[in-house]
């Protein structure tokens, strides 16, 4: 593309820094020089994308191999979306800034459902048929990973090549299949065929859907020779997987803008709404001694000030004291501060909290989940109210003012007493500060309470559970709203009609790609920004295509129902779910993976927590 | 401590990062170089940088200064401007190191060089007879939102003319500062003509005795 004209079109919109590259430590290669390109997309804006680090994992990954060149690209705002379609600029990669039609790869990272129509405005930007059935040449293949891609079936018509499970291995072996197809002029369809063949891959053109009267899923039949399942891939071990010595360091700020260190994958606890929890599983940690040289380097080569200790729960990792203790050693000579998110409310001690303290005081963010024992026994979040309690005094001491609450609503079997807990919680907390007999002088406490919408999920205990209807959730926003008498407590909470797709999307089959497609064409992108949010639209959409998103969301699912990811195998079993559904009916809580091993079936991979010593 | 100004290029893509933007970036330019740099000293530490004249959005810079302090008097310029120059993307260029001998308030002038898409010939002398005008009174919003009345001319040192390009000295300083751009919009807004597309270049910075700036 014209350097000039690029330019001039780039002062003509917001945010140029979004497009115009060229940051530090991103990879620049002589395309002649390499055998395959891949362009990897993030459906989001830019800020939102470069702070994923699954993305920057990979992209390092990916050229560190002399064959490929991985680029970036992002979803394009909508001022400059309209720029490119007018002049007629294909969706590009941002190193190179040349078109992504050419490249051998368009990859996307899913991470959330309400990026689906971005994934199909961005094919349709590069100039790429959003069809997998319409892309009849062996390149540019579109492929797709990321926890979204753990029920597949609503892209199962745009997307040639699903990746299940971890991407550091599986994603190069397809890739080297891919060196040799290319080599001797396959056609995509031998591909796809040989590809299915690498464990982790899932090709949804391979298997056919079929329905019973009822509209619900009857089969999806494979074709002949290709397997029935598809197991996820994990990587066995942490400290030998490729970690990145560097990031591409933004010029424009974004979301998450400090270095991240991985510390482990999964989580021990199997809190029953929560589809990470069970999709990563098994725990595997990364050694303190891995951590700390990995954490050193990217701060070194990146500049960054800040550094964030990555992991579904921080305060689980098992080395946590000595890590900070090594950490501190260096961070505070080079004025790195650390920063530890995802800690939890049960084993957040007065060391921890002096650690954090030493570096960075900001506010203290805990997720109880649910107002009352109950319903945390329901949800399986193993932390009672006096350690909730217990916690919020420890905060209070350490000179904490301001506690940051998340809770979800709609949970199964949640009543209004349940919601009434969570602001009876609040003001518990908000007692408890006036309450200490050495508060700080002259100082108010605030309490934010943030309540999202639950969304059930699958490959959780609660993938079967209906989700409450759209009008119910705003009753019980209305009421929960109702409870809180106080001004030092702020509640928030999540748009419903958001929430309300998002679990039709979530458990959604097949079909629901004609209406994704529909809906696309009727203008819809950007669906999780409240400005672009279009939900008539989406409403229209439905209707056209013959299907209700209440028969995804707001429907109870037994136990013998086929779902539409039930061929896939993340190692959680369908039993095990089952069980833990059942247990939840029954108020009855579950130990985590270090206390107790509750069978889920992840042991089958040889490693992690299922054989840590204790 | 140790004084030292570094003067460096700001080119291509560099030009759509903001001032506030490149406050960020050269600090953690600074930190990834490892020179034995100063912190502030107080609540919230961080690298001790002072630009001069910020730089627009979407302005090309020749001649831009920071200054910094070291914490290691013996650390030689020489070092210091090779690993900066080592932890540097391709569109920064470092080209300068010294320890400041102008002071920041003395600066006084910058001279710009701003290329023209389609320059026609009436373009051109409908340009040079605007600069040449005896005053331009134009409207300016002031950072308070009030709107007051200024002169250009006083604040247009010299120019010239050739093919298309405009070569311009604009008063710059932290007392007084004229942005390019406003020259240009007031162009085309009292003489009538469509808006062309320009790209502008810092190629400068002079004292208030047209001095280079060092």
């Amino acid at each position: 593309m014209d350097n000039k004209k690029f330019e001039k079109l780039l002062l003509s919109v917001q945010k140029p820094g979004r497009y115009s590259a060229g940051e530090t430590g991103s990879v620049i290669k002589d395309k002649e020089k390499v055998d395959v390109r891949f362009a990897f997309c993030f459906p989001d804006t830019y800020e939102i994308g470069m702070s994923h680090l699954g993305m920057k994992i990979l992209y390092s990954q990916f050229n560190s191999r002399e064959d490929i060149w991985c680029e970036r690209v992002f979803a394009p705002w909508t001022d400059f979306e309209q720029v490119m379609r007018e002049n007629e600029i294909p969706l590009f990669g941002l190193e190179s800034r040349d078109p992504i039609k050419d490249f051998d790869f368009i990859g996307f990272t899913i991470q959330y459902e309400m990026a689906y129509t971005n994934i199909l405005n961005m094919l349709d930007l590069a100039g790429v048929p959003v069809k997998s059935k319409d892309r009849k040449d062996l390149s540019p293949l579109v492929v797709a990973g990321g926890p979204c891609v753990c029920n597949p079936e609503p892209l199962a018509d745009f997307i040639d090549i699903f990746f299940i499970g971890e991407g550091e291995e599986v994603d190069l072996e397809v890739i080297d299949l891919y060196k040799e197809y290319k080599a001797k002029n396959a056609t995509k369809e031998e591909f796809l065929l040989a590809a299915s063949k690498i464990e982790g891959v899932y090709v949804p053109s391979l298997y056919e859907d079929k329905y019973d009267d009822g509209g619900v899923l009857k089969e999806l039949v494979p074709m002949d020779g290709v397997a029935p399942t598809i197991k996820k891939r994990i990587i066995k071990n942490l400290d030998t997987c490729y970690y990145p010595e560097n990031f591409v360091v933004p010029f424009i700020e974004i979301v998450h803008d400090r270095a991240v260190q991985e510390i482990f994958r999964g989580c021990i606890r199997g809190c029953r709404f929560c589809q990470a929890g069970f999709i990563y599983r098994p725990v595997r940690e990364k050694s303190v001694e891995t951590v700390n040289r990995q954490a050193k380097c990217l701060c070194e080569n990146t500049g960054y000030d800040e550094i964030s200790l990555s992991s579904l729960s921080t305060s689980d990792y098992t080395g946590i004291e000595p890590l900070l203790n090594e950490m501190l050693e260096w961070s505070d000579k080079r004025h790195v501060s650390l920063s530890l998110p995802s800690l939890r409310i049960d084993n957040f001690s007065d060391e921890l909290l002096e650690k954090i303290k030493h570096v960075r005081k900001s506010g203290l963010t805990f997720a109880p989940e649910a107002g009352t024992q109950r319903l945390r026994d329901v949800i399986n979040k193993n932390v009672t109210e006096e350690e909730i309690l217990d916690t919020c005094l420890t905060a209070f001491r350490g000179g904490y003012t301001s506690v940051k609450l998340y809770f979800m609503l709609g949970l199964p079997t949640e009543t209004d007493e349940d919601l009434k807990g969570i602001a009876d919680l609040g003001q518990k907390i908000v007692n408890l500060f006036y309450n200490m007999p050495d508060k700080p002088k002259g100082k108010s406490v605030s309490v934010s309470i943030s309540v999202s919408t639950f969304v059930p999920k699958p490959f959780t205990p609660f993938q079967f559970e209906p989700q409450i209807s759209l009008e119910e959730i705003r009753r019980r926003q209305e009421y929960l709203k109702s409870c809180i008498t106080t001004k030092k407590i702020s509640l928030s909470y999540h748009d419903s009609a958001t929430s309300f797709l998002e679990g039709a999307f979530a458990r959604g089959d097949r079909r629901m790609g004609k209406v994704i497609e529909a809906a696309y064409k009727k203008g819809c992108k950007f669906d999780s920004w409240t400005e672009c949010f279009q939900p008539e639209k989406w409403h229209e959409a439905f209707k056209e295509c013959g299907l209700s998103p209440e028969f995804y969301a707001n429907r109870l699912r037994e136990y013998d129902e086929v779902n539409p990811w039930d061929h896939l195998d993340y190692a959680v079993s369908k039993e095990f779910l089952i069980r833990e559904n059942k247990q939840a009916h029954c108020n009855l809580t579950t130990p985590n993976c270090r206390e107790k091993c509750a069978n889920c079936g992840a042991m089958c991979y040889g490693e992690g927590v299922c054989f840590e010593k204790r | 401590l140790r004084n030292v100004r570094i003067f460096y290029k700001k080119l291509r893509s560099m030009k759509f990062v903001s001032h506030l933007d490149m406050n960020r970036f050269m600090s953690r330019l600074i930190s990834k170089s490892g020179i034995p740099i100063w912190y502030t000293e107080g609540f919230n530490q961080h690298i001790y940088m002072n630009f001069a004249v910020p730089l627009s959005l979407g302005f090309e810079g020749l001649y831009e200064i920071m200054d910094i302090r070291l914490i290691d008097e013996n650390y030689s310029l020489e070092d210091c401007l090779n690993a900066l120059k080592s932890a540097c993307p391709p569109d920064i260029e470092f080209f300068g190191i010294t320890e400041g001998e102008m002071h920041m308030k003395t600066i006084g002038f910058a001279e710009f060089e701003i290329t023209f898409e389609e320059f026609g010939t009436d373009t051109v002398s409908a340009l040079k007879e605007f600069l040449t005008r005896d005053s331009i009174i134009c409207q300016k919003t002031g950072k308070k939102g009030k709107v007051k009345e200024i002169d250009l001319i006083p604040k247009i040192k010299s120019f010239d003319i050739e093919d298309d390009l405009l070569k311009i000295v604009l008063v710059a300083g932290s007392e007084d500062n004229l942005n390019p751009s406003l020259v240009m919009s007031e162009f085309f807004a009292q003489c009538g003509i469509e808006p062309i597309y320009y790209t502008v270049r810092r190629t400068m910075i002079y004292n208030k005795e047209m001095q280079q700036f060092k």
